[in-house]
């Protein structure tokens, strides 16, 4: 049956009618097969162009739609609508552009004229051959992926399992709790940290609805907002997390050492190990690259010194995929490392110390059960603090060291009467309400605050070590027994490696970038993935908290459960009789929308993940794969027309 | 008038608002440049391409956003590799592959397209009409 094909050519008063002879336009229109009606109208757009336009298709019982007017970018929508409104399947419409493309940019009439005449060729002949596209709709997912359990992670997953949300909180090291789980004690309130972290770690692990799945990584992402797949790796543990009751038992036999990461290096672990007295699951691991038999080797000793069977060689690493509607980042950072910086001699003389290591020290989770010592296991007479290492090299201030150098300073005071402690610095950054005071009171209780120029130069001297620096344009130097340096806070290398998996940007730091870095610094330009914490840039507790429950919150207030997602409609379809199962669209569709069907060895199009960008139908060298309302037809016919 | 025409195809996102932008700031640029509208510079393939020459097109000028900020990720440069492959293979049938242009136009650089627009006009207007020895 043929198309009835109206078109519908609009004046825009002077800005389309001044230029282009459009009564010629319509004319021409006018001699197009199967067009049954062309008209101008003076204002198209206008309420009383709308009710024209629908009194047309009406009166008309038009098939298609054809006008043309301005961009498409301003009213396409409103003219879609109206279409629908009387009963046309908006798909069915085409607009060209003859104004901004045309009328505007081209000052001789007469070229207007006929380079509209052609664009409106070009849309009618398209127009025939369009189809209707019905629209799609899924249910969102209202389950939610928190990547990482420091406290900005931890805050999330709690605020959305408050609320009834499904919550996967994925952390990669074999206990939850982040950074602040191994320090002792946080300013400002200067509380226990583990144990104001404990009753949110144990409700974690608890709570019904949150799956805390700890010893994993991200490993894809597929999807968009409302309806992500992400994969898991659930790493090997070799120890059964129903059968463990952490008795460790099989620490002790274990005759592996290794240094303990989770002290900085302060202490020695075994291959099987939990990171620290107090971690949390209290399951241990077996660390592949260092157990004897898991290299091959003769050992069992741990199986043998287990009273309940949990320890497994046969463990393998197991993916899982979960369907989740949102994603919040919370994978904190890491510090600068000091020893490029030759200087401050750090790795190369004992008793030079990061801010880090001296609160493995200090905390009571740690490698020296809390007391503060030397190398030789003397305490130290007297501390020298540098502030700001690295800072100048990675051009941003960090913004915690000062403050927890202070909390450190305080600790050591507190812990070791008669301590002399010095720190070195050349800005201090106190800012919040409580923060000036804790630094006035460590003042008082005798800590002396050099200000140099921020030339610190350690060396050793005997036993002892000997800070060389400037002050007041005079070169002078400090005998001490220990320095601890605040290096500056930088991104872990697991940032970039997530920014690729989830194909978001990075700020020039290698931080990720914030949707807006005021407005939405919880956000990423990604719909439905946040960021919170110390991976979205340098912060203290209290920060990373808030970040971590604003994510929360525009996710509850968000994705609705039972809400509905509208899908992409223009997507692509692959014509299982043409396609010849050569992959060549599998691999290269930006959005892993297509996969193989291995029964009819075709490939398939998921349509809830393909976004329409044609890139598989220009790719296919069979022609099977189409894109619904940019297809070889229709963009022939627009070239035939355009061209002639 | 009666230039040689030049097929345009713009990618929605970045060159078609390019393209609206020039149009906003009444640049001026010739009528032989006709856009035709794609999702993506990535669905035009050398299918197109040719059958824009086949129909008689001297040029065919192909838009995509800039470097990096591809709607879809990466069409872009797919159709750049695409398009310097099918030069070359022009070149060897006797047809310049200056009728071939691959550009980049952000949606706000009105300037820009008609800088480009303007400057693929005089390519084909010194190249002259395509005398085609691929068609039939
Ligand atoms: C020496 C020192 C002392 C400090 N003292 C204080 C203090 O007293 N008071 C205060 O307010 N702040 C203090 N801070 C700052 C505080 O540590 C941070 O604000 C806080 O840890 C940030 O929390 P977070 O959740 O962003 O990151 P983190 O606590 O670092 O947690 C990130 C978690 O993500 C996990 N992870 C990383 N990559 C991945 C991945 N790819 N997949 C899964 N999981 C991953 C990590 O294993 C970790 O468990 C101190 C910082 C330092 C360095
Ligand atoms: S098998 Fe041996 S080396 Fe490996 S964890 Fe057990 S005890 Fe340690
Ligand atoms: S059009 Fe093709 S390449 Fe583009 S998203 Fe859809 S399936 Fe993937
Ligand atoms: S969307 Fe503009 S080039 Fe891909």
């Amino acid at each position: 049956m043929a198309e009835r094909i109206g078109v519908f050519v609009c004046k825009c008063g002077p800005n389309i009618g001044d230029r282009i002879d459009v009564d010629s336009v319509v004319a021409e229109a006018e001699g197009i097969e199967d067009v049954v009606t062309a008209k101008s109208h003076n204002l198209l757009c206008s309420e009383d162009g709308i009710r024209f336009l629908q009194e047309e298709i009406r009166k008309g019982g038009l098939t298609r739609v054809v006008i043309a007017a301005c961009t498409p970018k301003q009213y396409e929508q409103k003219f879609m609508r109206a279409c629908e409104g009387v009963g046309l399947n908006p798909y069915l419409l085409q607009m060209t552009n003859i104004r901004e493309q045309c009328a505007w940019v081209t000052p001789d009439p007469a070229q207007a004229t006929a380079k509209a005449k052609s664009l409106v060729r070009a849309a009618t002949m398209r127009a025939t051959l369009q189809e209707p596209i019905e629209k799609k709709e899924i249910e969102i997912h209202p389950d939610v992926l928190v990547v990482g359990s420091g406290v900005a992670g931890l805050e999330a997953t709690l605020t959305l399992a408050q609320k009834g949300r499904k919550v996967y909180l994925l952390e990669k090291s074999p206990c939850i709790g982040g950074l602040g789980a191994r320090f002792e004690e946080v300013y400002q309130t200067m509380e226990c940290a583990p144990c104001m972290l404990a009753p949110e770690l144990q409700e974690v692990l608890q709570k019904e609805n949150i799956e805390a799945i700890t010893y994993g990584e991200l490993e894809g992402v597929v999807g968009s907002y409302g309806n992500f797949t992400v994969k898991i790796r659930r790493k090997a543990r070799y120890v059964s997390e129903e059968a463990c009751i952490g008795c460790s038992a099989c620490f002790e036999p274990c005759p592996v050492e290794v240094s303990n990461e989770f002290d900085e290096g302060l202490s020695k672990r075994k291959a099987i190990y939990i990171p620290f007295a107090g971690a949390l699951p209290n399951v241990p691991v077996i660390d592949e690259a260092n157990c004897i038999k898991l290299k091959g080797g003769e050992c069992n000793a741990c199986q043998e010194a287990c009273p309940f069977d949990a320890i497994d060689f046969d463990d393998q690493d197991r993916i899982e995929e979960k369907r989740v509607g949102a994603i919040i980042l919370a994978t904190g950072s890491t510090q600068f490392n000091p020893s490029s910086l030759a200087q401050y001699g750090y790795g190369r003389f004992d008793n030079v110390l990061t801010g880090l290591e001296l609160e493995r020290l200090n905390a009571s989770n740690g490698p020296t059960g809390g007391k503060i010592l030397l190398k030789d296991g003397r305490e130290p007479r007297s501390v020298a603090f540098v502030y700001c290492v690295g800072r100048k090299e990675k051009g941003h201030c960090s913004g915690i060291c000062c403050m927890y150098s202070v909390k450190l300073a305080h600790l050591l005071k507190e812990k070791i009467p008669g301590v002399e402690v010095y720190s070195f610095y050349t800005d201090l950054c106190l800012p919040k309400k409580e923060h000036q005071r804790l630094y006035e009171e460590v003042v008082e209780k005798g800590v002396e605050f050099i200000r140099s120029n921020g030339s610190e130069r350690v060396s050793r001297d005997g036993k002892g070590l000997v800070v060389e620096y400037k002050a007041d344009s005079t070169s002078k130097s400090l005998a001490v027994d220990m320095v601890v340096l605040a290096p500056a806070i930088e991104p872990n290398p697991d940032t970039a490696k997530l920014a690729a998996i989830l194909d978001i940007p990075l700020d020039e730091r290698g931080f990720f970038s914030e949707e807006h870095p005021l407005m939405k610094s919880f956000g990423t330009p990604l719909e439905g993935v946040f960021i919170a914490g110390c991976c979205q840039g340098p912060k203290d507790i209290g920060d990373a908290v808030a970040q971590g429950g604003a994510a929360a919150g525009r996710i509850l207030s968000r994705l609705i459960p039972g809400e509905k997602l509208e899908l992409e409609p223009i997507v692509a379809v692959i014509d299982e009789e043409i396609c010849g199962g050569c992959n060549t669209c599998i691999s290269i569709c930006p959005y892993s929308a297509i996969s193989r069907d291995e029964e009819k060895k075709v490939a398939v199009v998921d349509d809830t993940l393909c976004r329409g960008c044609g890139t598989c139908v220009a790719a296919c060298p069979t022609g099977a794969a189409r894109a619904k309302h940019f297809t070889n037809e229709e963009i022939f016919a627009e070239i035939r027309e355009v061209v002639r | 008038m009666n230039e040689p025409t030049i097929v345009s195809f713009l990618c929605n996102w970045c060159s078609y608002e390019g393209a609206d932008k020039a149009g906003n700031a009444r640049l001026e640029y010739p009528a032989n440049i006709r856009p035709i509208r794609v999702m993506c510079s990535g669905r035009v393939d050398t299918e197109l391409v040719l059958q824009a020459f086949r129909e008689g097109a001297s040029g065919v000028l192909i838009l995509g956003c800039h470097p990096g900020d591809c709607h879809y990720k990466k069409g872009n440069y797919k159709t750049r590799r695409r398009m310097l492959l099918l030069r070359k293979a022009l070149a060897q049938f006797g047809v310049e592959p200056e009728r071939v242009k691959v550009d980049w136009v952000a949606a706000g650089e009105g300037e820009r397209f008609a800088k480009v627009a303007n400057e693929m006009a005089e390519t084909i207007r010194e190249l002259g009409p395509l005398r085609l020895p691929l068609s039939g």
